[in-house]
Parts: C-alpha cells; sequence; structure tokens
C-alpha cells in the first residue's frame, strides 16, 4: 500500500516546497479521485450491508423481532439464536463436516482433474488436442438435463446416500477446464517447455516442476470457484441424499426456506400450521445463514494474493 | 484427413447422444399400459416370499424413523410377510423430487400424492401410478369398509381410482377467526357475523378503541373476500361454479356480482385503515406470533380452535362464514398411490390396507413406539413424551386412517365423532369428482396464473379501486385466453355430466 500513495507523498512535499500544485502525469485529478472513491464505497457497501443486517437480526430478540420488525439498532440484544444452535446443534455440528469434507476433497480432486486435463488440451504438440477441447466444450452446449444424471447417478453409479454423490458430479467442470486451458497457453511460453525437455525433464516432471509453480495464480482462482462452488452446492444433496448424517450445511438451509416457502403458498391449509410450528425461528435462521457463509468469507482474503499476481502475469504480452 | 475423422466422430457421438436422450425420454413417459399382466404374477398373502416394500411420504425426515420402522418391519413380517423402507422427504421438496424420481423409472412402491404435493391428477394421468380398483376389491376390503365412499368417487380419474385416499375431514368450510380477549373486552357476540360485511361494526369498535398497532383484520396478500364459487383449480384462478346460481355453468369469477360488491367492501375497509397499509405485498402475517390482531380467515376442521389456540397460547375463537362444502380437491387432500412401477402392487395394497384398518400399526408409524415416544393414560389416549418431539413427528393427516389415531388428553373425547359428522353434514360441491384436465389449455392456463398473481393481491385486498382496476384485470385475462379456459372446462364438465348421468 505504501508504495501506491509515493506519488501523492512526493507531490504534496513539492507543494509544500514550491506553494505550486503539481501533479504526477498518470494521476487522475483529485475530484475524480474523490468520486470514483464515494462511488466504489457505495458499491462495496450495498453489498456488505445485507449481510451485516442478517448478522445483527441474529443477534436480536426474537419477541422484539415480532413487535418491531427489522430495526439495525435492535432494542434487544440477545445471544439466544447461537445458544439454540449450540444446544440443539448436533445436525448443523454434522453437516458442518459433512460440508467441510466435501469442499476439501471436491476442490483437492477437481484441481487435479481440471489442471491434467487442461494442460494435455493446452500443449500444440498433443496430436489428439482439438478432439478433446471439443468434448470437453460439448458438454457446456447440450447437457442431458436432470432425469438422465439423476438416472447415472442412482442407478449406474449407485452413489443414493453416499458422500461420492456430493463430490463425483460436480468435479469435471467444462468451464474451469477452458479457462484453465487458456491461463496456460498464455502464461506457460512454449520455450521453457522446449528447455525442460532440452534438460532432459520428463513429461510428467515438466508439468508438475515447471507448468504447475508458476500457472500458482489460475490454479488459486480455479480452486476458489470450485471450493465456493461445493461450500454452496444444495442441490446434489437434495436430490440423493436422505440420511441425515450426510447431509451438507447449505441443504439444511434450503430445506428451511423450501418448507417457508410451502408453508406461504399453503397458508390456507391446516396442515401448515403443523409444519410451521416446527421451523427454527427467524433469529435462528438468520444465526445459521452467519455460520454457513463466515468460514468462506474468511477463507476469501488468503486467495486475494494470487489474484493481484494473476493480474499483473496476465497483462505481460509475450 | 484427421478433420474427416474428426467430424466422422462427431456425427457419431451426436447420432449416439439423440438415440440414448430419446431413450431415455421415453423411460420418463408411460410406458406402463401393461399393468394387469403384471398382477398376475405377484403373490398371494401366504407366499414364501418376503417382499421389501420402498414408501415415499412427505414430511420432514425424523431422526428415529429407523427405530421405529424396525417395530413395524417385525409386526409387518408376521402380517403380510413384508418390509417396508420408508423415506421422508421434507414438505418443500416433495413436489421437485417425486417427479425426478418418477422419470428415472425406479420401481419404488407406495408414494404420498395430493392436490397440492406430488400432483395427483397430472401424475395419474402421466401413467405414474396403478390404477388400483381390482387391488382394492381383493386386498383391500378393510379400506373400503372404513373410508367414507365419497373419497373414492371424488378421487377417480375416467371412472378409475389410483390412490388410496386417507379417511379424514373431507369438507373444507373457511372461518373468521378472533382473538378472544377482544371478543371479551367489548362483549361482541360473534355468532352473528358470518359474511364479510357483517364485520363492520366490530371492526370499527376496535380501529376507534385500540391502539394503532392492533390490526383489525389482518390478513396477508393471500386474503380473498369468500365467494360461494366451485373453483376449477382452486381460488387463485378466475374460473368456477357459482353454487348459488347455474350450477351447470362454468364462469368468469371477475365477473359476478358477488365479487364485485365484496370488493366494494374490502375497498372501504381498506380506505377505513382496518387493513395493514402494506398489505398487497405482505407475503405473510405473524399476527398469531404477535396477538396484535382482531380478526382473520383460516380453512378449519373439528376443534380446530383448540389447536389455534395452543399453539398461539391464547384463546382463539371461530364463527363460519359458509357451511362446509365437498370440493374434490378435499377428496383428493390426502392419498397413497402404488406406483406404476412397483414390483409388488398386492403387497403394497395389503400394507395400505393395514395402514387403514390396524389401529396398532396406524398409531406406530404416527407416534411412535410406547414408553419411547409417549405413554398411555387410557386405551386410546396418550402424552407425547420429549423423545417425541425430539425424534419422532410424523404428519398424522399424511399416514393413513386418521380415525383410528390416540388422542391427547386435550382433545375433547368425540373428536373423530366430530369429524365424520362434519363429513356428513357437508354438502357435495357441483363439480365434486370432476378432475379437469388443463393439458389442452396449459399455455393460457400459465399466463392466467401469471396475471393473477400480478392484480390479485392489490385488488382483492382493496389496495386499489376495484371500479379502475378490476376491468383491467378482466381485459388482460381475457387477452390471456381466459375464455378458452372457461369454454374447454365448460366441454369436459358437460362430457363428465353426461358420463355419469347427472
Amino acid at each position: 500500500m505504501s508504495n501506491l500513495s509515493e506519488p501523492v507523498k512526493r507531490a504534496s512535499a513539492h507543494t509544500r516546497r514550491t506553494g505550486k500544485k503539481s501533479r504526477d502525469l498518470n494521476a487522475i485529478s483529485p475530484l475524480s479521485n474523490v468520486i470514483f472513491n464515494i462511488a466504489i464505497g457505495l458499491f462495496a457497501l450495498s453489498c456488505i450491508f445485507p449481510f451485516l443486517f442478517i448478522v445483527i437480526i441474529s443477534f436480536t430478540d426474537e419477541k422484539t423481532l415480532a413487535i418491531n420488525g427489522f430495526k439495525l439498532f435492535p432494542e434487544v440484544w440477545t445471544l439466544d439464536a447461537y445458544r439454540f444452535l449450540m444446544e440443539s446443534g448436533q445436525q448443523m455440528a454434522q453437516s458442518f463436516g459433512v460440508t467441510l469434507t466435501v469442499t476439501v476433497v471436491g476442490t483437492a480432486l477437481t484441481l487435479y482433474l481440471v489442471t491434467t486435463y487442461a494442460y494435455a488440451i493446452s500443449r500444440k504438440n498433443f496430436a489428439q488436442r482439438r478432439f478433446f477441447s471439443f468434448l470437453a466444450f460439448f458438454t457446456m452446449l447440450f447437457s442431458g438435463g436432470l432425469v438422465p444424471s439423476y438416472i447415472v447417478v442412482t442407478q449406474v453409479l449407485h452413489l443414493r446416500d453416499s458422500i461420492w454423490a456430493l463430490i463425483l458430479p460436480s468435479i469435471m467442470n467444462a468451464f474451469y477446464i477452458i479457462v484453465m486451458r487458456t491461463f496456460f497457453t498464455t502464461t506457460v511460453p512454449d520455450a521453457v517447455i522446449e528447455s525442460a525437455k532440452i534438460d532432459g525433464a520428463s513429461e510428467f516432471g515438466i508439468y508438475t516442476r515447471i507448468v504447475l509453480p508458476i500457472s500458482l495464480p489460475g490454479i488459486a482462482t480455479i480452486g476458489l470457484f470450485s471450493t465456493l462452488g461445493f461450500w454452496n452446492d444444495w442441490f446434489n444433496a437434495l436430490l440423493y441424499i436422505d440420511n441425515a448424517n450426510l447431509i451438507p450445511l447449505q441443504t439444511l438451509l434450503i430445506r428451511i426456506q423450501n418448507n417457508m416457502d410451502f408453508v406461504v403458498q399453503n397458508s390456507s391449509r391446516v396442515v401448515s400450521y403443523d409444519i410451521a410450528s416446527t421451523l427454527p425461528t427467524e433469529t435462528v435462521r438468520m444465526a445459521m445463514v452467519v455460520l454457513a457463509t463466515l468460514p468462506v468469507a474468511l477463507a476469501y482474503p488468503f486467495f486475494q494474493k494470487y489474484f493481484i499476481q494473476g493480474l499483473t502475469i496476465g497483462s505481460v504480452k509475450e | 484427413m484427421k478433420n474427416k475423422k474428426t467430424k466422422k466422430m462427431v456425427l457419431l457421438m451426436v447420432t449416439l447422444l439423440l438415440a440414448f436422450s430419446t431413450v431415455l425420454a421415453g423411460c420418463g413417459g408411460s410406458n406402463t399400459n401393461d399393468t394387469s399382466g403384471n398382477a398376475a404374477s405377484g403373490g398371494e398373502a401366504g407366499d414364501k416370499d418376503t417382499v421389501k416394500l420402498k414408501v415415499y411420504l412427505i414430511g420432514g425426515p425424523q431422526r428415529d424413523l429407523p427405530m421405529v420402522q424396525e417395530e413395524m418391519n417385525k409386526y409387518l413380517m408376521e402380517k403380510i410377510n413384508t418390509t417396508v423402507d420408508i423415506t421422508m422427504i421434507d414438505w418443500g421438496d416433495y413436489s421437485k423430487r417425486m417427479p425426478v424420481i418418477t422419470a428415472s423409472g425406479e420401481n419404488y412402491d407406495i408414494a404420498f400424492t395430493s392436490s397440492w404435493a406430488y400432483d395427483y391428477l397430472p401424475n395419474a394421468t402421466r401413467g405414474a401410478f396403478l390404477p388400483i380398483n381390482d387391488l382394492l376389491d381383493k386386498y383391500g376390503q378393510g379400506i373400503k369398509e372404513q373410508l367414507d365412499p365419497r373419497f373414492l368417487t371424488g378421487s377417480q380419474i375416467g371412472g378409475q381410482n389410483y390412490a388410496v385416499p386417507v379417511n379424514k375431514e373431507l369438507a373444507s368450510q373457511w372461518v373468521w377467526r378472533f382473538n378472544k380477549q377482544y371478543v371479551d373486552k367489548y362483549n361482541m357476540d360473534i355468532t352473528k357475523i358470518r359474511t364479510l360485511e357483517d364485520l363492520e361494526p366490530y371492526l370499527q369498535q376496535i380501529k376507534d378503541n385500540e391502539p394503532a398497532d392492533i390490526t383489525p383484520l389482518a390478513v396477508p396478500k393471500g386474503f380473498k373476500p369468500y365467494l360461494a364459487f366451485d373453483f376449477l383449480l382452486g381460488d387463485e384462478f378466475p374460473v368456477g361454479i357459482n353454487m348459488n346460481g347455474d350450477t351447470g355453468k362454468y364462469v368468469n369469477v371477475l365477473e359476478s356480482e358477488e365479487l364485485k360488491s365484496s370488493l366494494k367492501t374490502i375497498r372501504k375497509y381498506y380506505q377505513a385503515g382496518y387493513l395493514r397499509k402494506d398489505v398487497a405485498t405482505l407475503e405473510g402475517i405473524d399476527n398469531i406470533k404477535t396477538g396484535k390482531w382482531f380478526v382473520d380467515r383460516e380453512q378449519t376442521q373439528p376443534y380446530a380452535e383448540l389447536g389455534w389456540s395452543r399453539s398461539a397460547g391464547y384463546d382463539i375463537v371461530t364463527t363460519p362464514m359458509q357451511d362446509p362444502v365437498i370440493f374434490t380437491g378435499s377428496a383428493t387432500g390426502a392419498m397413497h398411490a402404488i406406483s406404476a412401477n412397483s414390483k409388488n402392487p398386492e403387497r403394497a395394497m395389503m400394507f395400505l390396507n393395514l395402514l387403514n384398518t390396524d389401529p396398532y400399526l396406524r398409531n406406530l408409524i404416527n407416534y411412535g413406539i410406547e414408553g419411547t415416544h409417549y405413554k398411555k393414560i387410557s386405551d386410546n389416549v396418550i402424552e407425547d413424551l420429549p423423545a417425541m418431539k425430539d425424534g419422532f413427528q410424523m404428519p398424522g393427516f399424511a399416514l393413513g386412517n386418521l380415525f383410528l389415531t390416540y388422542m391427547h388428553k386435550e382433545d375433547p373425547a368425540d373428536k373423530w365423532e366430530a369429524f365424520k359428522e362434519f363429513n356428513n353434514s357437508a354438502k357435495v360441491a357441483p363439480s365434486f369428482g370432476f378432475n379437469f384436465n388443463p393439458d389442452p389449455v396449459k399455455t393460457e392456463v400459465a399466463s392466467i396464473s401469471a396475471i393473477v398473481k400480478e392484480f390479485y393481491p392489490s385488488i382483492m385486498t382493496g389496495a386499489v379501486d376495484p371500479d379502475e382496476h378490476l376491468p383491467k384485470a378482466i381485459e388482460k385475462l381475457k387477452a390471456a385466453g381466459l375464455d378458452k379456459v372457461i369454454a374447454e372446462a365448460q366441454k369436459q364438465y358437460d362430457e363428465w355430466k353426461a358420463a355419469n348421468q347427472k
């Protein structure tokens, strides 16, 4: 950060010395700088605010909420929602574990499969390159749809009620492959591979010792994508999982959401009463959202440095 | 050369893919016309083979289900040499997941179906369920004895039954619910109240004398004034038969005089501030929780107010808007269908027969194990134990004959008699037993539903002036093909009447 403000410091020193304003040629005018900062600040706020609000609601007293509605500064603060989750949180903890396992295993597998596939089709001297590129690309345009994939997972692979049903269906992703392939072709110069070959490296050695280390930014990007993908995936569990011990966190949340929608839609039914009484209260739901979102939000800064690097590497022309 | 090869390869792939997908699409369709044939290949009750039935039910998955299922299976093995494997699918997910399971051709045996979840009519028409009339005669005699015959009449499609209805309340009736503390406070005689117009002086009283945060008429955007109509596709669709008019004709509900006068009234109420200002955008209203309300509306069943008062924590009293009526939809409120792909339809029917006739089994699946989930106070009265709340809360109305279930000590002793009485006292709607098939006018139905969603909340709650907006809505609906839907409904209804000599 300090090197960014260097020209500004120099400029202000210069101003002090001469009493005249002079600016770095490349700097934007202070006024537009302020305007840009305000605009971006507002945008950032509008992104953060809803989540902030959820956090506040999760600390609000349920009764106050029913009477006053949502307030930024509720009259009564309480930890009840979190206490409730801790007490009845056996399912929460279990689901948290499932989500974590699926995310870690799934991301590792995704990275392994996607990078190897993408690297192979990024090499110009690979004979079947076009065919395999097309094979991946084709799946982006045409997919069998829900029912065929359901049949494959349940009746061909027999993955119902197994943790693999949450991992295997999403480990290969054509979009990631295309992104990764492009990344390899632009950042790994052919010359490097040539010279490694001359030095006697095997194909696999070139891949692990030369290509992967210089492609870290791209891998980090795909890693983040798939981490988010696995962490937020609820649909697979909805289809394939009935065993309560294998339900991920997000599916737990979406079930509550679906049940609420159901109650609202069928509010004229006597039965919706019994269902409504089994749903967690508003504050508990918000507390669940906080617990489900926070870990991923906290993981993001660790990827941050790779993104910055990724941008700079990408901007160097060969 | 290489290019040619790739082209060929691609062509082959595309062809294969297309072929494959048609095969799969075929699986999803009704490939089960031959249902009478495989019925013979099954077994009789005394068959040597043990059969495992795959059962899908609606409701939140319960922790103790495996334990209870084990008990059930012990009993079922003795009785009919069968075991069951029950999967509960949560309320909100059931209608999403069952079609996928069915389309994948999985050979499950029994699934919950109804007019509001995994819809009975379209799925039966599509061939997802087995016609069960022969099975009922052979293995379901007990069901036929127990069940109000109108259930079976009302759930017939083209003269065939495709599911066993749950014996429960058959009629539907709208009531006004009142927060009793205000009724007592102002000594109101609510028995005089029936129509929307009757409410006026009482609403006025609350508005004038109570603080502003008490909502006199506490309803969300789903509110509609009660109309004595027999609706074609529920009250969110403006087509129905006027039960006080020509009962042989489907008409546009929005053009009826009854609705016009009700809308005038509700508009007046809105302007007087009896409803919430934001009612037109209010998804739901948690008046029960806050207790800051005077009157709302709800569909009832015998002794419903006891349950309402119990869950609210204060007293709620009711007065009817109408006499109970039996609609087709109420006969199909909760049912169990046997899958067209079932390998053991006879055993499935035997199991359903037990569910509807055997008190031990029926209460086991509903309340769990005696001593663990509940304790008996007397012969058929129980008290819940904590384990029930933690691990075994089953939706009683969706499991089978409701009149066999134990009662709680708060329940009135004549609870089930009252239900039967309620069913017997009800009038039958003109179109009872008629099931409309919307397929020929699918597009129109979809676009009309979308327009209704846009216009209804603001018009029906009085948030906008009906004189201005109702004609607009009618015009839009006509443009979307409302008349075509009415004509189609009329045609099918006349055919149905002719077939049933009504």
